[in-house]
């Protein structure tokens, strides 16, 4: 009998512990959980930006403008080019 | 003092004394009704002193939905929102001994004068904007100023890398984030996300520790895709600004089809407008004019009426037409040039007015007024987009023999660009009206039948012919190709004063490849003031360039002058000559 009442305190101190513990780590991965959303977040935006960035960079006008201007290249006249064609 | 012997315990236990155990009882029950009156206070009187320490912790957190992205055909994109920053103060809260230094470098950050910002911050309001949607870089800076007061809080707004390019198209959006014109404007609830809410509990540290339920997701606004080729696009606005710039013109527009899915691949006008800067925008940069701009189309009318003429079996392209004088009424019907007579298929080369009118005079006004409506004239397109116009096409049992014989040249019936680019997708598709897409198609799609295959492709014969030597459009030649289309210059009316003597629009509209026809594009050149206003001067250099570009782009081998083709490791190897 008294053994038996040993055992349970022992036990129920034993989950109380693993009650505070879990509670515990809860609480820290729902604060990690947070922190990836909002790094998550912050990520998407970045691309988003560098994505709007490489857009401005590759816009045809500039391109044009720089292959004319600074490269000085010209269009590709017809006689100058060989168009390959897939054999039906 | 006797030492009591163990054998004598048990009499110990029993003498110990009563109250010992009795102060003990005490002590419980009094411990356990301090409890029970610390409980009833905490829950009873003192809730509302911990509620209000509870508040403290626990935050609304508002869940921003994203605006949903534009992009163009090939997944370039259009639009996107970004995040900026708004600066917020709270004018009780921002001390009046502010350092003058502070404000100075606070005025300049926000680009107001130091006065302004003064002003503001001695309102007596409890909060007010001082700037929205400002970059995070400078949002940071303010930040470092560490005046009491100002708050910084995030936003998105709106970027259009393409700028000018594609204003008329894309849109823009207000600081609301709601769409204000073209695509933006006209899919704005599919663009538009919807915001959400959360109730969490924060810890002494800022930091979302628990859940409070109530939770709403945010949905973002979803993406869309236009058939838009950003490519040919840019091409198309700066050809159309070259050429205005040239001809000294007040505006200018241009569409490009393709008339296979029926997808819009450009669409550009000038003057065009920054998206990225819309404080000082007018009425004049923001019109979409291919669209929304109605004019008598003039002679691209042309190949509309001999097509009919042809369904009906009133010519065929060999007849010979007498031209010489044509009255009706008072009006004479003038030429360019003085014909005696021409076969049907030189009355579009040449472009003549008293030709077509012959042709029409034969046919019945109701039949022609049916191909009108066939083709999309007097109809508003059905493209989703805002302010797309119908023109205008009178009824045909209010016509007279002069209404007849002008229309069928292109006066007295008003169409847009748009309509007249559409229209000649019966050309391109051996006779069927293709449906037009702003949205990315990919495949065929299918039309009505207008006019029969066989004469869609008498038409492309004509149309050849324009461009090539002795027609009204050498201009419009692209390298490589066989390309087809029409020249049009109309007077511009003066309203109820009849046509100016010297305001013109020139129009170019055509199709290519012709042997594999694909695309059409349509040309307008308004008020050109300086070399020329011909059509065939003004807008066929355009139509030309745009369209090298487009075929270019789109990767159609050049049709015309193929003199060799050689066998080579799977792959043909084809040869051109000018």
């Amino acid at each position: 009998m008294n053994r038996a009442v040993v055992v349970l305190i022992l036990a129920l101190m034993g989950c109380s512990f693993l009650l505070v513990n879990s509670q515990q780590r809860t609480r820290q991965l729902f604060i990690e959980k947070n922190r990836l959303e909002i790094q998550q977040r912050k990520l998407n935006q970045e691309w988003n930006r560098l994505e709007y960035e490489q857009r401005e960079l590759s816009r045809s006008s500039r391109i044009i403008d720089i292959a004319k201007r600074q490269l000085h290249m010209n269009d590709a006249k017809q006689d100058k080019t060989i168009y390959l064609k897939e054999k039906e | 003092m006797r030492m009591p012997h163990p054998s004598q315990s048990s009499e110990l236990v029993l003498r110990l004394p009563m109250w010992r155990s009795r102060v003990v009882l005490f002590l419980m029950f009094a411990a356990f009704c301090s409890l029970i009156v610390r409980a009833f206070w905490i829950q009873g009187l003192g809730n509302d002193f911990y509620a209000e320490k509870g508040n403290k912790v626990k935050r609304v957190l508002e869940l921003n939905a994203i605006r949903g992205k534009i992009f163009d055909r090939n997944g370039a994109v259009l639009a996107t929102s970004l995040e900026a920053k708004t600066i917020i103060a709270y004018p009780d809260v921002v001390p009046d001994d502010l350092e003058k230094s502070k404000v100075v470098a606070f005025a300049k950050l926000l680009e107001m004068s130091e006065a302004d910002l003064r002003k503001k911050l001695g309102e007596s309001r409890s909060q007010l904007y001082l700037r929205r949607q400002i970059e995070p870089d400078v949002a940071q800076r303010i930040k470092a100023l560490e005046i009491p007061g100002i708050a910084i809080t995030s936003e998105y707004r709106r970027y259009y890398p393409e700028g000018e390019a594609t204003a008329h198209v894309v849109g823009f959006t207000n600081v609301e984030d709601v769409g204000q014109e073209g695509m933006e404007l006209s899919n704005n609830s599919l663009l538009t996300g919807k915001s959400g809410q959360r109730n969490v509990v924060i810890d002494r540290l800022g930091r979302v520790v628990d859940d409070l339920g109530g939770y709403i997701p945010s949905r973002n606004g979803e993406d869309l895709t236009l058939s838009i080729d950003s490519k040919i696009q840019s091409i198309a606005y700066e050809e159309i600004k070259k050429a205005v710039e040239t001809h000294r013109a007040k505006a200018g527009g241009a569409v490009v089809l393709d008339a296979i899915t029926g997808e819009v691949l450009a669409l550009a006008n000038w003057p065009s407008y920054d998206p990225n800067h819309r404080s000082h925008l007018s009425g004049e940069q923001l019109r979409n004019r291919v669209l929304t701009d109605t004019f008598e189309p003039g002679s691209t009318m042309k190949p509309i009426t001999i097509a009919l003429a042809l369904e009906k079996g009133i010519v065929t392209p060999s007849t010979m037409m007498p031209i010489g004088h044509l009255q009706i009424g008072k009006k004479v019907i003038t030429d360019t040039h003085p014909y005696s007579v021409l076969s049907v298929a030189q009355i579009i080369q040449k472009s003549s007015n008293i030709g077509t009118s012959r042709i029409a005079l034969q046919m019945e006004p109701e039949d022609m007024w049916g191909m009108f409506q066939a083709v999309g004239f007097g109809q508003a397109p059905k493209l989703g987009f805002p302010g797309a116009v119908a023109g205008l096409v009178k009824p045909y049992d209010k016509w007279g023999k002069l209404d007849q014989a002008s229309m069928s040249y292109g006066y007295s019936i008003s169409t847009s660009l748009f309509q007249i680019a559409k229209a000649y997708t019966i050309f391109v598709r051996d006779g069927e009206l293709a449906t037009i897409s702003m949205k990315k198609v990919d495949k065929a799609t299918p039309g009505s039948q207008v006019i029969s295959p066989k004469v869609a492709a008498q038409v492309r014969a004509m149309m050849e012919t324009v461009t090539q030597e002795g027609g009204t459009a050498v201009k419009a030649q692209v390298e490589g190709y066989r390309v087809g289309g029409k020249t049009g210059t109309a007077h511009k009316s003066n309203g109820k004063k009849g046509y100016s003597s010297n305001r013109y629009e020139g129009f170019f509209v055509g199709i290519a490849p012709i042997s594999a026809p694909r695309i059409v594009v349509a040309v307008v050149i308004d008020e050109p003031t300086a070399g020329g206003h011909y059509g065939g001067e003004v807008a066929a250099p355009v139509f030309s360039a745009v369209t090298k570009a487009t075929l270019k782009t789109l990767n159609i081998a050049p049709d015309a002058n193929a003199t060799q083709l050689v066998q080579n490791n799977g792959v043909q190897q084809v040869n051109f000559q000018r």
